[in-house]
């Protein structure tokens, strides 16, 4: 089913087919909880926070207090305790947002409760990241079925916007548009429709370049892997900097799931290195337990050694030459991002060529998900501009030129998705990132 | 190319004010860059055709170290190599004063093309460097020098004057910036899109929104910025040229059908004392309303289907909107209650975030405001878009209402 996008005047007209005035948040005391959460109250006058325990959902409250810097979150939010309060809560509710932790029984056991107290016209979302929105509804009711989506907004909600919407088999397609109307001029989201497969969209590809990367640490140490696939390549932020910010923990249960449960073509890449299986074990999960692939004591860098666990000063790390970067870097700092991007594509050395293998490793991956994960690559593109902060698949291409992505995917041995062969021998479509309004430019960091 | 021409906006190109250049560690060359090569990609122009170009800035020579920034041009493509460049300057009406330039050239059968860029890259420096370089749009010496946030105060001071003139209560402050906050989330290239607003946060009055001039609070305020805005003018002759060209009809391009541009004196004290008698709070700034709607055949407010404003602080809509005609002088507060300025409102202001939500590159606005009303008459201003607009008027101002422009941008 082909969806367009919808205009403003239809967006404006679908929005008033319905109401959101009172939202339940349920797992309010979870990052995606009070995050989602705060969010809701710049649009819903009422929002109510609910956990296990009242004092738990006010920890919730607190948080999102903190993580928006507005005490007046708290003139819009109540909060309580499933026992007591969700009932009542829920039989309110314009809409039913579920972020609690990402465990099956537990997802299924609040949806008993939620069920037998909503509305039959109310809404219910699960911001899961990983879970079948079609599992999750399996045997409910018609009316529950056809008003269950997903809604995956990106930690923190508050500050990313590209956001994953997933209907599941039997959600009515009026629903699925109001929420996505809802969510854009409401909540200023950037909203791609995701289908229900493991990790959707976003993590699906986003997870992979991370993963390959972390492999690749095993191998030739984490600063170089994050250097070769650093800013200048189109990111905001190194990918193994981005696993120790999100926890290894999330990171394994994201590529795990991936893993386990699909086949693709480079399956291999999505399997969690062990040695990071052996530190979690130790307790390293990231910057939330103080150090991952890096951590800081004082005002010097630590850089982990994969092969030991121990951490070595940054200074210490003696790292081959890799003149072409600062020579992209250069270049993109005087917005020539072309020409950057060709110094990559032409660089010599053991090196480039690694850095090329991940970066059309990237490509080739996202572009063989169409049809698979979203409808077009457009889709891919839009939750990893807004979503990850990384330079699109398709802005890649345009950027290096189709013919140089394809050179890139056969020199990493990979076979190219059929479009892009397409396009390098008809040099049609000229372009592949058809959003004139979005900066191509800030995805590419000089650095 | 004939003398008296009108003239005609071909499109243009924003860079998204969200982004901080300095954390890309982009030069200014790049802002530039960017902006024009996205203004030619937009327009279907090649570089080739463009015959003069001029930049609006404020004060690069303070916030970069870079002045000369016309020549900048031949850094962008080598085809400009030999084109005629320059820059102009007042404060935070640049953009417009570019444009008016522009487009004099083209009504003089100059030139028939001509690129506009509106910059400032502001993010290089410090909050309090930053707003002591913003206070050389006053009078420094004697407004602004030793002063923490010298422009706060001077529009906190307009409040106040409206405020002693009619009463001023800050819930409709805090509507204001409500609204435009709301306005900007729907526009993909404003600064504030993630930022957490209501008006109950509008109205907090805890340290987490402190006051910083008097009535006004941070959430009061437009924004420190980076950004760059390139129009391109044109001749009626390269508008039906590239009409053709390009598959458009000539009906179907916007007009600059009106200008105003006023100076007002400089000092804050000295302006509100010359209207102390007078109509309007303002009078120079209603005056340059007024010519633009006059010179665009439009009698009134009536005829203008939304307004993009200088709001650089709540303060400065809430007087456009009476010196826009919106409502009787001292007024506006009833415009603001019956929710007329929404983008579905009877007279919708800012529905691009204005300069409290999409941002303020102070050398870009008068550029931005311009671009906004193409996109709005042309139909191509998205999630923000004001059904079926075929007129829209801007309002840039410099100082602390010193020197103001205004355009209306139309199709028939």
């Amino acid at each position: 089913m082909a969806h367009a996008p919808m205009s403003a005047a239809q967006m404006r007209q679908i929005l008033a087919s319905r109401k959101i005035e009172r939202v339940v948040v349920l797992g309010a005391n979870g990052t995606m909880g009070y995050g989602s959460g705060a969010l809701f109250t710049t649009a819903v006058p009422q929002v109510t926070f609910l956990a296990r325990t009242k004092a738990k959902a006010d920890e919730g409250l607190a948080a999102a207090i903190k993580q928006v810097r507005s005490p007046t979150v708290a003139l819009r939010v109540t909060t309580g305790d499933y026992e007591h309060d969700l009932a009542a809560a829920v039989a309110d509710a314009d809409l039913i947002f579920e972020a609690l932790t990402e465990d099956f029984a537990i997802k299924k056991d609040i949806f008993d409760k939620v069920e037998a107290a909503r509305r039959d016209d109310s809404i219910v979302a699960t911001v899961t990241s990983g879970l079948s929105i079609n599992s999750l509804c399996e045997g409910r009711s018609d009316s529950f079925r056809r008003h269950f989506l997903g809604l995956h907004f990106f930690n923190p909600p508050n500050v990313i916007v590209g956001t994953e919407l997933i209907a599941g088999r039997d959600t009515d397609a009026a629903i699925v548009d109001f929420v996505d109307a809802f969510s854009q001029l409401r909540l200023g989201r950037e909203m791609i429709r995701a289908f229900d497969t493991p990790a959707f969209a976003g993590n699906r590809v986003g997870f992979k370049v991370m993963n390959e990367c972390a492999q690749l640490a095993g191998e030739i140490g984490p600063l170089l892997a994050d250097k070769l696939v650093g800013p200048y390549t189109g990111r905001a932020m190194t990918p193994l900097a981005t696993v120790d910010l999100v926890g290894w923990d999330i990171h394994r249960a994201i590529v795990d799931n991936v893993y386990e449960n699909t086949n693709d073509e480079v399956h291999e890449t999505l399997r969690l290195p062990d040695y990071m299986a052996k530190l979690m074990e130790k307790g390293v999960l990231g910057n939330k337990t103080g150090g991952g692939f890096f951590k800081k004591e004082g005002k010097t860098r630590l850089v982990l050694d994969p092969r030991t666990g121990d951490y070595r000063p940054e200074s210490e790390i003696a790292l081959p030459d890799l003149d072409y970067i600062d020579q992209v870097a250069a270049l993109h700092r005087d917005g020539r991002y072309r020409e950057g991007m060709q110094v990559f594509l032409n660089a010599e050395g053991e090196y480039a060529k690694i850095a090329r293998g991940v970066i059309a490793g990237y490509v080739a991956y996202a572009f063989n998900r169409v049809g698979e994960v979203t409808e077009s690559i457009d889709g891919i593109d839009r939750i990893m501009g807004m979503g990850f902060n990384a330079a699109p698949p398709s802005v890649l291409v345009d950027t290096i030129g189709v013919r140089g992505v394809v050179d890139m995917i056969g020199e990493a041995g990979l076979a190219v998705p059929k479009v892009l062969a397409e396009a390098a021998k008809t040099g049609q479509p000229e372009r592949f990132f058809d959003h004139p309004r979005i900066n191509i430019g800030r995805f590419f960091v000089a650095q | 190319m004939a003398a008296g021409s009108e003239v005609y906006v071909l499109g243009g190109y924003q860079t998204d004010f969200a982004r901080n250049w300095t954390k890309e560690n982009k030069h200014f060359s790049a802002l530039m860059r960017e902006s024009v090569q996205g203004a030619l990609q937009a327009c279907e122009i090649a570089p080739e055709e463009v015959e003069s170009a001029h930049v609006g800035n404020f004060a690069a020579e303070l916030y970069c170290m870079q002045g000369h920034l016309g020549a900048f041009f031949t850094e962008v493509d080598p085809a400009f190599s030999g084109l005629p460049t320059g820059r102009h300057e007042a404060a935070c009406a640049s953009g417009s004063i570019a444009l008016l330039a522009a487009s004099a050239e083209i009504e003089a059968g100059r030139y028939d093309l001509q690129a506009v860029v509106g910059i400032e890259q502001m993010k290089t420096v410090s909050a309090d460097v930053g707003g002591s370089y913003l206070g050389t749009a006053a009078w420094y010496e004697l407004e602004a020098a030793g002063v923490e946030f010298p422009f706060p105060k001077l529009f906190g001071r307009l409040g106040d004057e409206y405020d002693r003139r009619y009463g001023l209560k800050d819930e409709h402050l805090a509507e204001i910036s409500r609204l435009n906050y709301a306005n900007a989330k729907l526009n993909p290239n404003a600064q504030t899109r993630t930022w957490y607003m209501n008006k109950d946060h509008a109205l907090c009055r805890t340290e987490d929104n402190p006051a910083v001039g008097g009535r006004v609070r941070i959430a009061d305020c437009s924004q420190v910025t980076d950004g760059a805005v390139t129009l391109f003018l044109a001749s009626r002759e390269y508008a039906e040229k590239w009409a053709r060209g390009t598959g458009r009809k000539l009906s179907q391009i916007p007009r600059i059908k009106g200008w105003g541009h006023n100076t007002a004196r400089l000092k804050f004290d000295d302006k509100i004392a010359e209207s102390a008698n007078a109509e309007y709070v303002l009078p120079h700034v209603r005056s340059t309303i007024t010519s633009a709607m006059q010179r665009a055949g439009i009698p009134n407010v009536d005829g203008i289907d939304g307004i993009e404003t200088h709001d650089c602080f709540t303060t400065s809509e809430y007087m456009a909107i009476d010196h826009f005609g919106i409502t009787k002088p001292g007024e506006s507060w009833k415009a603001i209650e019956a929710g007329w300025l929404e983008i579905d409102g009877k007279y919708p202001i800012n529905p691009s975030g204005g300069l409290i939500g999409a941002g303020h590159p102070v050398g870009a606005t008068g550029c931005r405001q311009v671009l906004d009303a193409y996109l709005q008459v042309t139909g191509q201003a998205g999630a923000y878009q004001v059904e079926g607009a075929k007129n829209f008027q801007t309002l840039n101002i410099g100082g602390s209402g010193t020197t103001s422009v205004s355009f209306v941008i139309g199709v028939d």
